[in-house]
């Protein structure tokens, strides 16, 4: 996939946390930079003109003790107020979304308006534009941590806590995450996306996902269907409308319709699909999910053809 | 030894980028460079082991290393460039039997994607 | 300066026939192979030093491996789990096999010389902490060639490195390695802090000594107090792998996040026990260089100390991610910017001097340029990751990773480079190469630079650390390919550096050298009993300010010329002013410090893999040579004074807070004392993060009755060895006596204190509460059990003749120590009622 830019610190969505803290970057490369050359120069002058008394008050005090003072109090007072911006904090009247770190991919849930009900998916948070969203940010066994540049920050997601995190997205886009904490084996290919929409598209977007999975009506699906039992996949994921209700492995209810399969790894078709199932340790050694190799080529086709069809 | 590993691989690496492959069987209309970026693009390295192609070391399908000399398609068609650009489009219209799903694509990429694969020495 | 007044030195000459001669017999090095029995700083500074630099190239060629990984993206040169296990080795042999034991092994090879000493304190403890280090080292180091080398970073959090997910060994051999630099951080701590307090030469002031002398005492004081979080932290994980003790299972009560307090409150002041010393070099190096004394000389050691004392409130900066208050936040990036002050008044001290004197143009003035420019870009990109909204994002991605190299690189290796120039002739006799050293020094800064600037980009753009390779569609490819170029340039510099001293440098025992014209006192004609003669400090700068000290010392006009006990021999002084006190006479060759390492590697290593009975082979010849060796030591007082010159008489034995044996185990005591304290903060930790009441039912606070019996159990301890205190001079059966029922009562308060805790009903492997409260209490009976066999060994001691009114140091040892033991006890049990208060 073509990520360049989805996640970059330098590449900040406008008008979102990261924006503000790209500002706040920017006035410290440029200090720095200034700062440095001064030193340097400072050395090189001295190295190499002839002795000249030097005052240890001038020296010492003055560009040792009082101009870094003075800098870094001014740098103090203003990282303050911008580590103040609202982002992390939640209210009670954004769109919560839970997001879950797992050894090596991302759950994610939704609550259903005006119901008890959330519905679940893996490794893509799609959010509406112009409102805030609500993050809960937990895990489920090793500390994680979510971190998606071009939008905000990271906040680890930590055993036996939840954290926060509170986004609003101005434009419509997609945006990349890793998990920036180390968290074992396959640590590099633990990514998601984050898909920013119009508020109808994020309406109709949820929508289609609390529906459970049909039927298969066609006789080459119908195939991939049973597929999906008789190699036992339902004995890790979840497919809501099928007897497959495990939650191992992510939910695949809409799988179909997803961005990215194994975690941000590979773009989502049909190819990428069965080469993912039949050489899943070959992509991504160490992961939980088996190689499935199992199902003769027509059968794997039909899995994959099955599974692509659940939008 | 993992020095003298580590040794070999930057060598190898500095020799592989010197590596002109030489032109197989001709494709009209395809062009080997687009069709790398399409091998790339559709990440067909999940299956195959594609030279030239970063990350492309999948070993669901056949490698693909060489393939301007290969005699055969997936093991049943004569190599030459329409039946394989006709493979691309649609496998399992040739052999229902095949593993490699029918991934959507046009005319075009397919013979930029042949054209690639031909240019494999 | 006012002109040096000439006045009588304090001995004469000519000096009696056969006097350097007898020092020289006494100080004899041993020969051919048995030279690795020696214990005089001078060949265990150069062991240490060796076998830190080896680590420097192991963990090198981890990270060239690395380098070729990530030179281009989706690489497979090395596969995830071996990618992961090389850069956890990497870290954990640079932090804790080079860059701790190379400052260590520095000051054990210059501070004797710098301060005048024969030696240091206790030759046969740096012996004993080298060789377990190196040994425990090259095996922890080896794990990486039988595929059971951690793999879970070199912070190693839990719960990724708890059993449930890092089952196996892995885990256990860091848990191991760690272990061998706490024994040998905290041996070295003993001697930094004890011979620099205690073995100054007579007149050498505090504010007399050498800048690096005093970088080296923050930074054993530091040691200290920084160690105990590492070795608590490593205790409790091991117990939570052995026997399931859940401190940071969250579901149990624990809390993955305490790991990380205790860690980085040692992590982060370790930066500084590994970067102070380094600027100390560099305050030595630069006057040198510039031919001027140091600017602002009280400015830099109040830097220092500064420096020291904001490390410890930095370290929650690790941290800024794991979702904290903003004020907390705030605070602790107030405290991480404050500590950028004390760099930058060095740092124009450093220009000032360089000002005001004429540069010599040579090596260590090249490597100092490099550092200058390193450490001050590492630094100020340290002061953005103090930004908390800053390190939002820059945390835990490669703008890291380039950063704390350029901390670390800069800060430390470019000025141990330069020490390596700078020293070399106060060990060969000669100057290494300046054409060569210039080439390094060349090599070394574009190599480094080309290596590391890349990353911060690399890491902006969105790159995490730790990765075992990356997409090609992410951009990161032509910064990754620029540093693996340029780590293997700053290799080469590296081993232009290493052909230089292996062509160049012979290690030679008498030495009169001052190439570059220093003014302190290790460039006075040496020895391997350092100089022939201590002289009295007046001044900053010695040998400026008297341009024929060198020869009057090597002539042996000034005190102690030869032996006066006979024996290997130091003066100690006291620890403000320098007023000689006492000789202390010290231990010569002997192999027992490397039997012990030996023994001691054996049984920790063996007990890691379960191989029970080799390991108790090894913890026995550990044992016994430590018997051994203590046996030999606390000789018996003389009597008699000795004049060391200028009509100065000193005894040759002091026992009590005078002594350095009190001293040293007093350092000791701190560290425990300092591991207890952590324990009490994990207590309140658990506490603090309880979701309910505390404890949670079903458990108790431990019963109130047994426990206020438990403490008159251990105070009553404390006062039969205060009785055999005592009896010690009146009656020895009596001394016995009391000594034997005070061994019975200490047992027997551990048992009822024991007693006391199980009326909480709370078992160590359920729940963190328990678990905490059985932590204690096993803290508790490592110390009972040491007092114990202490006051055997003193029973022993007496009944063999060797212990008695005067000759006592083994008891006043044993003394301390029971009583800090009864001390501990008694808060320990206190602490279990705290929550009766909050009820």
């Amino acid at each position: 996939m073509d990520d360049s830019r989805l996640q970059s610190v330098l590449h900040p969505a406008p008008g979102s946390g990261s924006a503000l803290l790209d500002q706040l970057g920017t006035v410290m490369y440029v200090g720095a930079a200034l700062i440095f050359l001064v030193v340097i120069a400072l050395v090189i002058h001295a190295v190499l003109t002839s002795p000249k008394p030097a005052d240890a008050r001038k020296w010492v005090i003055g560009g040792g003790l009082v101009f870094p003072v003075i800098a870094l109090s001014a740098l103090l007072v203003y990282s303050i107020s911008v580590g103040n911006a609202p982002e992390r904090r939640g209210s009670d009247h954004t769109l919560r979304i839970r997001v879950t770190g797992k050894q090596w991919w991302w759950e994610v849930s939704y609550e259903l308006p005006g119901s008890a009900r959330s519905i679940v998916l893996a490794n893509e948070v799609h959010v509406p534009i112009g409102r805030p969203v609500h993050l809960e940010l937990a895990t489920d066994d090793v500390i994680h941590s979510f971190w998606v540049p071009a939008l905000a920050g990271k906040v680890d997601m930590i055993p036996g806590r939840t954290n926060h995190l509170v986004l609003t997205v101005a434009e419509p886009g997609i945006y990349r995450g890793q998990c920036a904490e180390y968290c074992g084996g396959q640590h590099a290919f633990m990514a998601l996306y984050v898909i920013a929409e119009s508020p109808d598209e994020f309406a109709r977007w949820l929508e289609r996902q609390s529906q459970p999975a049909s039927m298969p009506t066609e006789p080459f699906l119908r195939t991939g269907y049973e597929m999906f039992f008789a190699g036992g996949c339902h004995d890790c994921h979840a497919v809501r409308g099928t007897p497959a209700t495990a939650t191992l492995g992510p939910d695949l209810t809409h799988v179909g319709s997803r961005y990215s399969l194994g975690a941000g790894m590979l773009r989502n078709h049909i190819g990428t699909m069965a080469g993912w199932i039949a050489g899943t340790q070959d992509v991504k050694p160490g992961s939980f999910m088996p190689s499935m190799n199992v199902y003769t080529g027509q059968e794997l086709r039909a899995l994959s053809a099955w599974l692509e069809s659940l939008e | 030894m993992p020095e003298c590993r580590a040794i070999a691989i930057v060598i190898s690496l500095l020799l592989s980028g010197c590596d002109q492959p030489l032109p197989g069987p001709e494709v009209q209309g395809g062009d080997a460079e687009r069709g790398r970026a399409a091998l790339q693009k559709y990440e067909c390295g999940v299956c195959h082991l594609i030279p030239g192609v970063p990350g492309a070391k999948g070993r669901v399908g056949p490698a693909l290393h060489a393939y301007s000399r290969r005699i055969y398609i997936a093991g049943r068609f004569p190599n030459e460039p329409d039946t394989l650009t006709r493979w691309l489009l649609d496998p399992p219209a040739l052999a229902p039997d095949t593993a490699m799903p029918r991934i959507p694509m046009t005319q075009k990429t397919a013979l930029d994607i042949a054209a690639y694969l031909y240019s494999l020495e | 300066m006012s002109p040096v007044e000439p006045r009588p030195l304090p001995n004469k000459l000519p000096r009696p026939p056969g006097e350097l001669e007898a020092l020289e017999q006494r100080w004899q090095p041993p020969r051919g192979w048995r030279i690795l029995s020696a214990v005089n700083n001078t060949y265990v500074g150069l062991f240490y030093i060796s076998a830190a630099l080896l680590f420097l190239i192991l963990g090198g060629v981890l990270a060239l491996i690395m380098r070729t990984q990530l030179a281009v993206p989706e690489n497979t040169l090395v596969d995830h789990d071996l990618y992961n296990q090389l850069f956890t080795m990497h870290g954990s042999v640079m932090m804790f096999l080079f860059a701790v034991p190379i400052v260590e092994a520095i000051g054990i090879l210059l501070l004797p010389a710098m301060l005048g000493a024969r030696d240091l304190p206790f030759p046969r403890l740096s012996a004993y902490a080298f060789w377990a280090y190196f040994v425990g080292g090259m095996v922890f180091f080896m794990t990486i060639f039988f595929d059971v080398a951690p793999d879970g970073g070199w912070f190693m959090y839990p719960p990724l490195t708890s059993s449930e997910y890092s089952p196996g060994l892995r885990s256990d051999f860091w848990l191991l390695g760690i272990g061998f630099i706490e024994i040998s951080a905290i041996a070295g701590a003993i001697e930094i802090v004890v011979g620099i307090l205690r073995t100054r030469p007579p007149g050498m002031t505090l504010d007399k000594m050498p800048v690096y002398v005093w970088a080296m005492l923050i930074v054993g004081a530091m040691i200290i107090f920084a160690f105990p979080p590492v070795i608590l932290a490593t205790a409790l994980l091991e117990l939570e792998r052995a026997f399931d003790w859940p401190f940071f299972i969250a579901e149990r009560g624990g809390d993955p996040v305490l790991w990380q307090h205790l860690f980085w409150l040692f992590g982060h002041p370790d930066v500084y026990i590994i970067f102070l010393p380094a600027a100390g070099v560099v305050s030595m190096i630069v006057p040198t260089m510039a031919r001027a004394k140091l600017v602002g000389y009280r400015w830099v050691v109040l830097a220092l100390a500064a420096t020291g004392i904001i490390s410890f409130a930095l370290w929650v900066h690790h941290m800024f991610a794991i979702g904290m208050p903003h004020m907390t936040a705030s605070f602790f990036s107030a405290a991480s910017m404050a500590v950028a002050i004390p760099a930058g008044i060095q740092v124009f001290s450093w220009i000032a001097t360089l000002r005001s004197g004429r540069v010599q143009n040579v090596v260590p003035t090249w490597f100092l340029v490099g550092f200058f420019a390193i450490f001050v870009l590492g630094g100020l990109t340290g002061v953005m990751l103090a930004v908390v909204p800053f390190d939002w994002q820059a945390h835990d991605t490669y703008f890291v990773v380039a950063h704390l190299h350029y901390v670390l690189i800069g800060g430390l290796v470019f000025p141990v480079v330069a020490a390596i120039y700078y020293w070399a002739p106060m060990i060969g006799g000669e100057r290494l190469s300046e054409r060569i050293g210039k080439w390094a020094a060349a090599l070394m800064f574009v190599g480094f630079n080309l290596a590391f600037f890349p990353l911060h980009i690399a890491g902006l753009l969105g790159m995490p650390r730790r990765v075992w390779t990356y997409s090609a569609s992410l951009d990161w490819d032509i910064w990754n390919l620029l540093s693996t170029a340029g780590a293997f340039v700053l290799a080469v510099g590296f081993a232009v550096v290493f052909l230089d001293v292996l062509l160049h440098l012979r290690v030679k025992g008498k030495i009169n050298a001052n190439p570059w014209n220093a003014s302190t006192l290790e460039w006075l004609p040496l020895d391997n009993y350092a100089a022939r003669s201590i002289p009295r400090i007046t001044s900053r700068d010695p040998l400026w300010d008297n341009p024929r000290l060198r020869e009057e010392v090597d002539s042996g006009q000034h005190y102690l010329p030869g032996l006066a006990t006979g024996e290997r021999e130091t003066i100690v002084t006291s620890p403000i002013d320098a007023q000689p006190q006492y000789l202390l006479r010290l231990p010569g060759p002997s192999w027992l410090p490397l039997l012990a390492g030996l023994g001691t590697a054996a049984f920790f290593l063996f007990l890691t893999v379960k191989m029970l009975i080799p390991s108790a082979i090894g913890g026995a010849v550990a044992l016994l040579s430590f018997f051994k060796w203590l046996w030999q030591s606390d000789p018996a007082p003389s009597g008699r004074p000795h004049d060391i010159g200028d009509g100065i008489k000193l005894p040759d034995y002091m026992s009590g807070p005078r002594s350095h044996a009190w001293w040293a185990t007093t350092v000791v005591l701190l560290v425990d004392g300092t591991v207890f304290a952590c324990l009490v903060f994990s207590y309140c930790y658990f506490w603090t993060v309880s979701p309910g009441n505390w404890p949670l039912a079903p458990f108790e606070i431990p019963a109130l009755g047994a426990t206020l019996i438990s403490c008159a159990a251990w105070a009553a301890a404390s006062g039969l060895l205060w009785l055999a205190n005592r009896s010690l001079r009146a009656s020895r059966l009596a001394f016995h006596s009391a000594l034997l029922a005070g061994m019975v009562l200490l047992s027997g308060s551990f048992a009822l204190t024991w007693e006391a805790l199980a009326t909480s009903e709370a078992a160590p492997d359920i729940h963190a509460y328990g678990a905490v409260l059985y932590a204690m209490l096993a803290w508790q009976g490592v110390h009972v059990l040491t007092s114990l066999l202490m006051a055997g060994y003193t029973l022993a001691r007496s009944w063999a003749g060797l212990l008695d009114h005067a000759r006592r140091s083994t008891f006043d040892n044993t003394r301390l120590v029971w009583h800090y033991t009864v001390a501990q006890g008694i808060l320990a049990l206190l602490v279990t009622q705290l929550p009766r208060l909050a009820a």
